[in-house]
């Protein structure tokens, strides 16, 4: 079944006197024990999407959804504040700058015993600050803290990035989510400590069964982790498949341009060689081109690229381009 | 025949603590010695605080050295002698796009080095901003540009072109394409190759993607707590690592490769 499944959700930028669409009619679905990658560049729009789902946008922005069930249920039938409080029970996030996220003027220890549910302790109150203490040294030892006194003794900045993000993952997990929403999660940090985090996170998935969408502006950065993935552009849906299909034949243009840049996936071309890469740079929600907003950098690009593409199904390979490469396999 | 950059025997360490019998003596550089020719380029990797950083800042002279040398062309660069350093040596950082100042236009901005390096007069300086965006593959109409008017590729242009226009013979590279997209970081690349092979420019480049390592260095250098651990070729290395932070930095990386 699937745990998430959202269709064509657009969110609108509220400005002034014209509206812009900032992320247009993308579709994502999640299964259980799912890892999902969401990759695209900066601005693409990844994080206001993961922001609609959570529910958490303010009123500059409006979401809209053909779609949006979770577990089943229909959450466009409920309330803003209602579908809020069904997601915020199931699903976690955490995010790019763990330092930032973490209140500096108090230990670990207390955030983590706050972030503890207690309803679900038994026992008379006097025992609950124990057993605050107690599920707080647990979350840590479920994120590979094992000296745990030292940290719930520390303020943030006296731990390292990579620590600080373990702790943001023990808070998520205090709630026992379903699915934990991962938004670039090791960006600030050097590659063996990035390392340790997906393998974290990649335990926790196969352990608890825990759904993962994994947020990365790097394609390769991400492939080693993930089942699906899916990509964006502009605020558009690109394309979506199993991890080989995207990485092994993309459909679209742009994921094709995205393999071919990447030099870890270039190891037969020639050392200083020129890498293949699309021309120009991502557009600005000011500016964005009409139809297909990849057009002006598109090697592909034709006259009906001018209407946005509707996307076409292969077998659960989907692509969103009028001229996708399926034939070129 | 003499390399372009030649390091003899160059080290830095730090005192600590107020008191003399608290003086502590920290090395956050033991001493090292290279050679980089020109068309060439160097790859530094290590962990964090292992001493990459102290030593460029050693290398374009933003700290005076404990010991040691650092000659361009077979001469010796003295500290403080700023005027010869900026010109053959520059560096460009990992959020330069940033650290533009935001109210020069990028021709001001291109304009500050020449003023402060060379005795050009205004036409031919202007020229030279003309060739130089070329050469980084902006427009002569983005003189009057403001930063905040520009992408984030842009930026790392003007950067780029404020790093070369004083025709230098050595660029370091601080992880300035980590945090770039990958399709900007390509472009980039694409660029500072063209850039080495048209000038001949020596580069030096502090990154952890071994990916960008293999594909634009030649040679590669490992430290480890302020030593060399390691030094030869790129591609050596990566094949024969010796050294276990290198493999633990391979097995983190190299492993997601091999499985695909
Ligand atoms: N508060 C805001 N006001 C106006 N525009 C915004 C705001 N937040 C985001 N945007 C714009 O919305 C677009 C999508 O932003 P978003 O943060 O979702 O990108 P992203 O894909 O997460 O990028 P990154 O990889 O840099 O995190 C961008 O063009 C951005 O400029
Ligand atoms: S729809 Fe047209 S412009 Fe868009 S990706 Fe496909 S070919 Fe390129
Ligand atoms: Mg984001």
């Amino acid at each position: 079944m699937n745990l998430l499944d959202v269709r064509n959700l657009s969110i609108k930028l509220l400005t002034g006197e014209k509206a812009i669409l900032a992320v247009d009619r993308v579709s994502l679905t999640m299964k259980e024990g799912e890892v999902r990658g969401l990759v695209g560049e900066s601005g693409s729009g990844k994080s206001l999407l993961a922001q609609a789902i959570m529910g958490v946008l303010d009123d500059k922005w409006q979401v809209d959804a053909d779609r949006f069930h979770w577990r089943g249920n229909d959450l466009m039938r409920l309330s803003p504040e209602e579908r809020k409080s069904v997601i915020a029970k199931d699903v976690a996030m955490i995010f790019q700058e763990p330092m930032a996220c973490l209140d500096p003027t108090t230990t670990i220890g207390e955030q983590l015993a706050e972030a503890v549910y207690s309803e679900e302790f038994t026992g008379f109150f006097w025992q609950k600050h124990q057993q605050r203490q107690l599920a707080a040294i647990n979350l840590l030892h479920k994120v590979g803290i094992k000296n745990h006194q030292k940290c719930l003794k520390s303020y943030p900045h006296q731990l390292t990035d990579a620590l600080c993000q373990r702790v943001m993952i023990a808070m998520a997990l205090a709630r026992k989510p379903l699915l934990l929403i991962a938004d670039e999660p090791t960006a600030a940090m050097e590659s063996t400590n990035q390392g340790q985090i997906f393998r974290l996170l990649a335990s926790l998935n196969q352990l608890k069964n825990m759904s993962i969408l994994l947020i990365s502006h790097d394609l390769e950065n991400v492939t080693h982790w993930t089942n699906t993935i899916t990509v964006m552009y502009s605020g558009q849906f690109v394309e979506a498949g199993t991890t080989e299909q995207i990485f092994n034949c993309p459909y679209h243009p742009y994921t094709r341009a995205l393999v071919d840049s990447s030099p870890k996936a270039n190891m037969h071309i020639p050392v200083k060689s020129r890498l293949m890469t699309l021309p120009g740079s991502i557009p600005i929600l000011q500016h964005l081109p009409i139809g297909c907003r990849l057009g002006p950098r598109c090697p592909k690009a034709q006259r009906a690229c001018v209407k946005a593409p509707k996307v076409k199904n292969y077998h659960g390979h989907q692509v969103s381009c009028h001229y996708s490469l399926k034939d070129n396999y | 025949m003499t390399s372009l950059l030649e390091v003899s025997n160059l080290s830095k360490s730090y005192h600590v603590g107020g008191f003399p019998f608290k003086r502590r003596v920290i090395n956050a550089l033991e001493p090292i010695s290279f050679e980089v020719p020109a068309h060439k380029t160097l790859a530094i990797v290590g962990e964090t605080g292992s001493g990459k950083s102290t030593l460029a800042k050693l290398l374009v002279g933003a700290e005076k050295p404990t010991t040691g040398k650092v000659k361009l062309n077979g001469q010796t660069l003295n500290h403080g002698n700023f005027k010869q350093r900026c010109q053959h040596i520059r560096m460009i950082f990992q959020d330069s796009g940033t650290t533009l100042n935001p109210s020069l236009t990028i021709s001001q901005l291109l304009d500050e080095p020449l003023l402060l390096n060379t005795d050009l007069d205004e036409n031919q300086r202007a020229l030279l901003i003309r060739e130089t965006l070329q050469k980084v593959g902006l427009l002569a109409d983005h003189m009057n540009f403001y930063p905040h008017m520009l992408s984030g590729g842009q930026k790392q242009r003007v950067s780029l072109a404020r790093a070369i226009i004083l025709k230098p013979q050595v660029i370091i590279l601080d992880e300035a394409l980590a945090a770039l997209d990958p399709s900007l970081r390509s472009q980039m690349i694409n660029l500072l190759l063209d850039l080495q092979q048209q000038m001949g420019l020596a580069f030096v480049l502090i990154s952890h993607n071994l990916g960008i390592i293999r594909h634009f260095t030649d040679y590669m250098m490992v430290m480890s707590k302020g030593q060399v651990v390691e030094m030869g070729n790129t591609l050596d290395i990566l094949k024969k690592p010796q050294h276990k932070y290198t493999k633990k930095l391979i097995m983190s990386q190299h492993f997601q490769l091999l499985n695909r």
